[in-house]
């Protein structure tokens, strides 16, 4: 309880700074945005000086404000002709520069490969999808499942299934996140894809929030019950939900991770482990809102999710005492009749003679 | 008294199958194990071993499903003879072999059903193995197929009703097959010894009791047919269940 108490504090304090600071930058944004923020800027002086205003307004650094980072803009910006300064990232996120410098990644890509700063988000802001799309601007997919699937077996759906950062990092806490998919309206007969928020949103979620096209009352938790009448009306629709096993603590040392060679490392946790699932729903801006799912439901019950299903893991109790129940059946067979073969031998005996 | 004969039931494709598919299906119940309860099943090392193995043997045994089923389809053209119920089969031969295998059996009756090259199962066993060949093995055999190839397949997931749906089937079906290696090994002990239903299913060779003086019936012509006395014994009655085994 004082751990906590001490944590709030801590929180309090280290917010309350940019609390202040975005208040006292909010004008500043809303000025660079005027004209950064419009389309028409990128005719004047290409694609990089746009930014999406939506977007960089749900990123923690819009709470720090522009000038923070471009320090050296002046009033006369942009008349002066100077090009104002950038931070570089490790002047506020030293430590994770030193990790990620360290790691097999840090000489390939520079943290604006991955990180849009004006569109960065926490990872559980992020689906596993968008996190992977980082990846495979270098990382080609089909010659990475070829490469996986020299040892893999089914490369192809480990790699649907799992962002990219849950081998290759340290991470960890593992958590089910599962997406709403759908089958896009000019390609009927194709993959299932992402559906985003405008999507959603055209489904007419009760009051016009999409996570209340699963949690239909609004409490805030997926019951198995919504989630399995979501399910139900999902095939009609064209739509299904898709998991992604996501780490909740992340690391940047970009490595091999050796735990991950071991199949059991994910698929022996038994069906207690892996029971922390959520639903993500698309925002506005590109990012998605985490919907926790009630604990171990969605994994222990047939159709909960009837698209997620990992070997050893997932395996339903129900299933496996019927199984059980099969089985002992079959071995009723040699044990009851053999008790009776055993007992009437005589009988055998005395009709042969 | 009686006397022992010899019977060809089983060709030599037929025992090749049948082993090479026995094979196939404890290796695939044991896979099974670690692979749906790795955190207390470790059989072969690895869980990567269990799942190659498992789809390794789940391969070997669909090959040789399907060989066996060319076999009695279009080699000896009597896959209908030899597992199709009978209309009378199923009015009165079911229960009649239900009766003698869970009562009269233990009274020391005879077995109500005499084996031959073109009647080689009682009707339980064609009902039985109507079922599992030509219903559950297709079924788990299919759904194995689909789950080695999840991504490519997904449409088909999902026009089935998901994933799970799939695993429970392939799953509770091979909790039948493991169910029935119980039954069908112990049906086969009760021949007029332990052993003398095993024997045959190795060398082709049944060997059966006939009463002295009785005319082994020849029904049509089987692959090989040559009936002759071996000598005379004083076993036991006991009777056929999976070979088929002719008793007078």
């Amino acid at each position: 309880m004082k751990t906590d108490v001490c944590k709030v504090i801590l929180c309090l304090a280290v917010l309350m700074p940019l609390a202040g600071a975005a208040s006292a930058a909010g004008t500043d944004n809303s000025g660079c945005l005027t004209c950064h923020g419009k389309r028409d800027i990128v005719q004047k002086g290409g694609e990089r000086l746009y930014l999406d205003a939506g977007k960089f307004a749900s990123t923690p650094h819009a709470l720090i404000g522009c000038t923070s980072c471009h320090d050296s803009v002046t009033a006369a910006h942009p008349r002066d002709g100077s090009r104002p300064s950038k931070a570089r990232c490790k002047e506020c996120h030293a430590p994770i520069q030193t990790e990620y410098a360290a790691s097999l990644h840090g000489s390939k890509a520079t943290c604006n490969d991955c990180h849009n700063p004006h569109e960065v988000k926490p990872a559980i802001a992020v689906s596993g999808e968008y996190l992977n799309s980082k990846c495979v601007k270098c990382h080609d997919k089909g010659k990475t499942i070829k490469s996986h699937a020299k040892w893999l077996t089914q490369a192809d759906l480990h790699l649907d299934s799992l962002p990219c950062i849950t081998c290759h990092t340290g991470s960890k806490n593992y958590v089910i996140n599962m997406t709403i998919e759908n089958k896009k309206p000019n390609d009927p007969y194709g993959e299932f894809k992402s559906a985003d928020y405008g999507e959603l949103s055209a489904l007419r979620p009760i009051n016009g929030d999409i996570s209340r096209l699963i949690d239909k009352n609004g409490d805030g938790i997926i019951s198995l019950a919504e989630l399995r009448e979501f399910n139900y009306d999902a095939r009609g629709k064209g739509m299904r939900l898709w998991g992604m096993m996501t780490p909740e603590v992340l690391t940047h040392t970009y490595q091999i991770n050796e735990k991950c060679w071991d199949c059991t490392f994910c698929h022996a946790s038994g069906s207690k482990a892996m029971q922390t699932s959520y639903v993500e729903f698309p925002d506005k801006n590109g990012g998605v809102t985490r919907v926790a799912v009630e604990k171990g439901a969605i994994l222990d019950i047939l159709y909960g999710t009837p698209d997620f299903y990992m070997l050893g893991t997932t395996r339903s109790t129900a299933l496996n005492i019927v199984g059980a129940l099969i089985i002992a059946g079959g071995m009723m067979m040699p044990i009851g009749h053999g008790t009776l073969r055993f007992l009437t031998r005589k009988n055998r005996k005395e009709h042969e003679s | 008294m009686k006397h022992t004969e010899q019977i060809y039931l089983t060709p030599m494709p037929v025992r090749i199958w049948h082993w090479l598919n026995a094979l196939g299906i404890v290796t695939l119940c044991v896979t099974a194990l670690q692979i749906r309860f790795p955190d207390y099943v470790n059989v072969f090392g690895t869980y990567k071993a269990a799942i190659r193995l498992h789809n390794t043997a789940g391969v070997v045994v669909s090959i040789s499903y399907a060989l066996w089923l060319i076999y009695y389809m279009f080699v000896t053209r009597t896959l209908v003879k030899l597992y199709v119920p009978t209309l009378d089969d199923i009015k009165y031969g079911l229960f009649r072999q239900a009766f003698f295998y869970f009562f009269y059996y233990f009274l020391g009756r005879p077995n109500p059903h005499h084996s031959t090259p073109d009647s080689k199962f009682n009707p339980m066993q064609k009902a039985a193995y109507l079922m599992i060949m030509l219903v559950l093995l297709p079924l788990v055999v299919l759904t194995g197929f689909f789950l080695m190839y999840i991504a490519p397949l997904r449409e088909i997931f999902v026009l089935v009703g998901g994933i799970k749906t799939l695993v429970s089937a392939h799953y509770l079906i091979a909790c039948c097959f493991c169910a029935f290696l119980f039954v069908h090994i112990y049906l086969a002990t009760l021949g007029h010894t332990p052993f003398a239903h095993f024997k045959p299913m190795w060398v082709g060779w049944e060997e059966e009791e006939v009463e002295d003086g009785t005319q082994e019936p020849a029904h049509g012509a089987g692959p090989v047919l040559p009936i002759h006395s071996v000598g005379h014994t004083a076993e036991t009655a006991e009777t056929a269940s999976t070979g088929g085994i002719h008793v007078s």
